[in-house]
């Protein structure tokens, strides 16, 4: 286990270090300038732009511009956004809670969702039940995410006006409002967003986890216990849901990526103020420093999820944990 | 208000007479409550992008500008007419009064009561600091090159500035005026220049405008409320907030759904025709000031030969009369939108709806073409003279849906005189580095207009060619004919010569000018006395006011 | 029964599965007929002031766009596009995964251990993030570049795939006798491994299609990929998006287009892996 273990954090380390390399040397190599425009129809002067550039040290070779990023990160320093003025981790680590709360919300939800559909599939093999249930997973699997948003938009938010259209909170004036309050009003906000991205995650995990299931219910160990007259739910419970549940935690895992990527399109269409959204600017107002963060932190998350998700299978698995 | 728990034998009379002897308590309790001030009211500001810094030097989107302006003054400000030439045309801000001492000193007597938000009185070596901040190449304004008349700032007395000026031109009090906004010399004057844009202040700024700054969330909201001891009086609000939400789409929904009040500009028609049946909004039409034009390269890519398409005057022209530019214009905004005459747009004050420009006539621009020597010999559609097609790419920004819209409704109106244009939309960074860089055919430009039309000479007057003149259009006739007129002493003598220039352009096709776009409001109904000032939509917003019958629970 | 007889007599039984074919094959011949089918050119702008955004009618099926452009013939001429990139981005995806993961398997132990630790890493690296840096950076990326991006993210899984199969396999009692007989490597690979190897392959590519078409369209809608004003799905959704209320028929219309092709070839992806999968012989 022990061994395991370290392999597996060695892993993840090269991982980020390959994605801040990745992109760093992709961002530097491609053309254009970050400093020349700004957010609108206006423009730094010349002289500015060259003293901006002395300023970042971009006017240095790219390999000791590397060098000196990599130092600053292991100081906990991201550079400064161009764009903003601001730390690059102050502008982080607003947005990044932010895509945690949508992604953690939608992980929950599609799991829910997915492994309830799973189940009720595993089931009902064969009914009519299993084919419509099919037929669900089936259309959610295929539909694109930003195009559902759209749809839940269009019917939840402007045909019957029942939960808000956009961003995370309503402009309150006045005294701060209490707690509660703010937690209803960000949950409302929450709702469709965090829906769309768990209804196609579901999918994926539902079509995972039948197979998963349908699978374990025909594997050896079953037939055994099936032989040996246990009961069809118990053998449900305790063997066959317990091997899938090693490939549906390594799924967890791997889902991580999928949300975080899935968060850039949804947070376009709902304006949820997240890591998806500033990634995105960032990346087309050439702001280098915030871009690179970007990777340094998808690339640490991907990389924890991965690092969970192993855990999770050595820890349900006993085959797994002995090496 | 509630009827207070009555016991359930009471009869029916009794309840009712303690219910009116109730309301007339309440009645004078209530008007001591908030709502019944005369002065009240939040007004929720949507607004697409987050503001990047709140310094006015450095501010480069239109929300840094917005609450820069209302929370930061001016010496003098314009009036709703937009006259930059006469005097006339302004009125008193910070200072009080103001005089020309000779042709090149411009004297201000700032106003005694003016006080920054911190309570320090506002004075002139306030107003010296600024205008060292503002040239100072180490903060790097944008708004630098609009001072470069102004030789020195200084401050005689506590009360009194004197600008000097390097030579007399009409609009003197315009320059010195307009493109700042004073600064407070005693809370910036000890940070180092190149550290005032990223310093705490500019992110909880300090002024001496009607609304003083409260908070700012970043990406989310901004908060301003009305300086109760404001000098020229407060505002007739209480609060103004702005609220980002970044898809304007969503803006919209949140507008309609009652989550905002106001949105500044509404460009795509169909989000217009949703506010327009609102029933608690309205839409407040003011004059454009911005225009979108396409701009023709007259040189080829090393600069020196003439291009093969756009350096002949012929072929520019038959160009600009084979784009149909009304039907691009209803396309894109129904009736609202408007065909520019030249650079200009009718917020500025040189706008005339008889400028003489090319009539839309695509059998003469086929003519003009065949006589250039460029005809469709091998039948495919395009023309080509030479051996070479009539093609060539339009640069365009992706951040523009209209200007994306217009090249798509152009592209197919060339296609059909025989001319091949590609369209390369270029993220926004990239796009104006290849525009500056002069590395194009054509590029699909968009101007917001100062009030002042002077901003012409950088656009298209030979000096304007190491500057914003990107198809390096040179001609002498139009050269004197904008000279003349920015050294004309009143608008009514400059007037005839910013058209006779307007038309040489025209006549020249240096550039397509393809519409000028519709400017409307949305506001909230509940909002009265609402102007908006064509350069500035906010302005005027101390005007703006909800009477207490009208006001929402936010107002309060 | 030949085992390849054998799948598809249980590829045929599985009606849902032949009914995903059939749709993706009809899809392919509409979009390779489009010039026939369409009833107007996808760029013609007939009228865009009077024509604007017109609901569904005689003339124009699927009514049109801002632009007065026919949305049906957009429609079919935007499938080209998708299933162009989709089929040909996993075509290359799953040739570069396989002849890895061939080399993986029939290589040295250390071979063998350098590419699967960098598939491990490849793996985790975020794959829409880079392909939006890279398209976003790149100028005026043609469709070519689309689908190496695509591709060139995408073949990890085939790879491993291949590679556990070719692991196995040279354990076999075949792939010995004809190893002692001398043939070499390549031979090896060609005669005795592909065949076994393929219906993975084919399993694998078919599944991957239905998310490079999401994947395509992302990109398109966030503006990337196939640029105006050709039309791609993701594109069309991008340019109805801001008409969802007023002309909801251009966004509508590829998005179902979109889900239709995708389930289709999902659909028949299962099918294919159910009937081809040896480890489903019960």
């Amino acid at each position: 286990m022990p061994t395991y273990l370290v392999r597996r954090v060695v892993l993840a380390l090269v991982t980020t270090a390959a994605a801040v390399a990745l992109t760093f040397a992709l961002v530097h190599l491609a053309p254009g300038e970050p400093f020349v425009a700004g957010a609108e129809e206006r423009f730094v002067p010349p002289e500015t732009v060259a003293r901006l550039r002395e300023r970042f040290g971009l006017d240095r070779p790219l390999g000791a511009q590397f060098v000196r990023y990599v130092a600053n990160v292991a100081r906990g320093d991201l550079g400064e956004s161009f764009t903003r003025r601001r730390p690059v981790a102050a502008v982080l680590g607003e947005a990044l809670p932010n895509t945690l709360l949508l992604g953690g919300v939608a992980l929950l939800l599609s799991f829910a969702l997915g492994l309830g559909l799973g189940i009720a599939q595993a089931t009902r093999s064969g009914s009519w039940a299993d084919a419509a249930l099919s037929t669900l997973a089936l259309a959610l699997a295929s539909v694109p995410a930003f195009w559902l948003g759209l749809m839940l938009l269009l019917v939840f938010g402007e045909w019957l006006h029942w939960l808000p259209v956009a961003g995370m909170t309503d402009v309150v004036a006045g005294p701060a409002p209490g707690l509660a309050h703010r937690v209803l009003d960000v949950a409302r906000h929450l709702v469709l967003p965090a829906l769309t991205l768990a209804l196609v995650n579901a999918a994926a995990v539902a079509r995972f986890h039948r197979a998963a299931m349908l699978e374990a219910l025909g594997a050896d160990f079953v037939r055994a216990a099936r032989a040996r007259g246990l009961g069809e739910a118990r053998i449900l419970l305790a063997h066959a849901f317990r091997a899938a549940l090693a490939p549906a935690i390594t799924l967890a895992g791997l889902s991580v990526p999928a949300l975080l990527t899935g968060a850039v399109l949804v947070e376009s269409v709902f304006g949820w103020p997240g890591m998806g959204r500033v990634a995105y600017e960032a990346i087309f107002a050439r702001d280098y420093n915030v871009i690179t963060g970007v990777a340094v932190v998808t690339g640490v998350l991907v990389a924890l999820g991965n690092l969970l998700a192993d855990l999770g299978v050595a820890a349900a698995d006993p085959r797994v944990r002995r090496g | 208000m509630t009827p207070s728990p009555l016991t359930p034998h009471a009869s029916r009379l009794t309840r009712l007479i303690l219910f009116a002897i109730l309301l007339a308590a309440c009645a004078p309790t209530d008007s001591r409550q908030a709502s019944d001030r005369p002065s009240g009211g939040t007004l929720v500001i949507v607004s697409s992008g987050d503001a990047d810094v709140l310094f006015p030097p450095s501010g480069a989107v239109t929300t840094s500008a917005d609450i820069s302006g209302l929370v930061f003054s001016r010496l003098a400000d314009l009036t709703a007419d937009l006259n930059t030439v006469d005097d006339a045309g302004f009125r008193p801000a910070l200072a009080w009064s103001w005089e020309h001492a000779d042709s090149l000193t411009l004297i201000f007597h700032l106003d005694p009561r003016a006080r920054w938000h911190d309570g320090v009185p506002v004075r002139a070596a306030d107003v010296a600091f600024t205008y060292d901040v503002y040239l100072d190449t180490l903060v790097g304004s944008r708004f630098r090159p609009n001072l470069a008349a102004i030789d020195s700032v200084t401050a005689r007395d506590s009360l009194t500035a004197v600008f000097h000026f390097a030579r007399w031109y009409p609009e003197q009090l315009y320059d010195a005026t307009y493109h700042t906004r004073i600064l407070p010399k005693h809370l910036l004057d000890s940070i180092p220049r190149e550290r005032l844009a990223s310093s705490a202040f500019a992110r909880a700024p300090v002024g001496s405008g009607p609304f003083r700054f409260v908070r700012w969330d970043t990406g989310t909201l901004i908060e301003v409320a009305a300086d109760t001891g404001y000098f020229l009086g407060r505002a007739k609000l209480d609060r103004v907030v702005w609220r980002i939400v970044p898809d304007l789409g969503a803006g919209v929904s949140a507008l309609l759904a009652g989550e905002g009040d106001a949105i500044e500009i509404i460009p795509p028609r169909e989000l217009r025709d949703r506010v327009r049946t609102a029933p608690d909004l309205r839409l407040v039409p003011y004059a454009s000031n911005a225009v979108a034009y396409i701009t023709f390269n007259l040189k080829n890519r090393d600069h020196r030969e003439p291009h093969p398409i756009f350096g002949d005057r012929d072929v520019r022209r038959a160009i600009a009369m084979g784009v149909d530019r009304a039907t691009v214009v209803r396309s894109l905004f129904g009736d609202e939108g408007e065909v520019p005459v030249g650079p200009t747009a009718r917020a500025q004050w040189i706008w005339s709806d008889s400028v003489r420009q090319l009539a839309y006539d695509t059998a003469a621009a086929g003519r003009l073409l065949e006589a250039s020597g460029w005809t469709d010999a091998n039948g495919d559609g395009i023309r080509e003279k030479r051996g070479r097609p009539l093609r060539f790419t339009l640069l365009l920004p992706t951040t523009s849906r209209a200007r994306q819209d217009a090249a798509v409704l152009i592209q197919a109106q060339l296609r059909a005189v025989g001319v091949d244009m590609r369209l390369l939309p270029l993220e926004f960074t990239l796009f104006e580095q290849r525009s500056l860089r002069k590395d194009f055919d054509a590029t699909f430009q968009a101007r917001t207009l100062d009030a002042s039309p002077v901003g012409i000479l950088q656009l298209f007057a030979s000096e304007g060619v190491r500057e914003s003149n990107y198809g390096q259009y040179e001609s002498a006739a139009f050269d004197s004919l904008v000279h003349r007129a920015t050294r004309a002493p009143t608008r009514a003598a400059a007037r005839p010569l910013w058209r006779q220039a307007l038309e040489t352009l025209n006549d020249d096709a240096a550039a397509l000018f393809v519409f000028s776009p519709p400017f409307q409001a949305a506001v909230h109904r509940r909002f009265e006395n609402v102007s908006i000032r064509p350069d500035e939509w906010l302005a005027t917003v101390t005007e703006w006011s909800v009477p207490p019958r009208a006001r929402l629970p936010r107002d309060r | 029964m030949s085992p390849l007889r054998r799948a598809w007599a249980r590829f045929r039984s599985h009606r849902l599965a032949v009914a995903g074919a059939a749709i993706v094959a009809a899809l392919a011949l509409a979009a390779l007929l489009a010039p026939l089918l369409a009833p107007a050119d996808p760029l013609a702008q007939p009228d865009p002031v009077a024509l604007q955004n017109r609901p569904p009618s005689a003339e124009h099926p699927l009514g049109t766009d801002r632009f007065s452009r026919d949305v049906a013939s957009r429609l079919l001429y935007g499938a080209r596009v998708s299933l162009g990139i989709g089929v040909a981005a996993a075509l290359l995806a799953v040739l570069i995964g396989a002849g890895i993961g061939l080399a993986a398997g029939l290589g040295t132990p250390a071979v063998d251990q350098m590419l699967m630790r960098g598939v491990d890493v490849a793996l985790a690296l975020p794959r829409v993030f880079l392909i939006l840096l890279a398209l976003a950076l790149w100028e005026d990326a043609p469709a070519g570049a689309v689908i190496g991006l695509i591709a060139v993210t995408g073949w990890f899984q085939t790879s491993r795939v291949v590679r556990a199969l070719v692991l196995r396999l040279r354990e076999s009692d075949f792939v010995q006798a004809a190893r002692a007989l001398g043939v070499g490597r390549w031979g090896l690979a060609q005669r005795h491994l592909l065949p076994h190897v393929a219906p993975a392959i084919i399993v694998s590519a078919t599944l991957d299609v239905g998310n490079i078409i999401l994947l395509e369209s992302g990109l398109s809608y966030l503006g990337l990929g196939v640029r105006a004003p050709a039309p791609s799905w993701g594109n069309m959704i991008l340019e109805g998006k801001d008409q969802l209320l007023s002309a909801p028929w251009v966004a509508v219309a590829p998005g179902l287009a979109l889900l239709l092709t995708v389930a289709a070839f999902n659909l028949a992806g299962d099918g294919l892996q159910d009937a081809l999968d040896p480890r489903r012989n019960r």
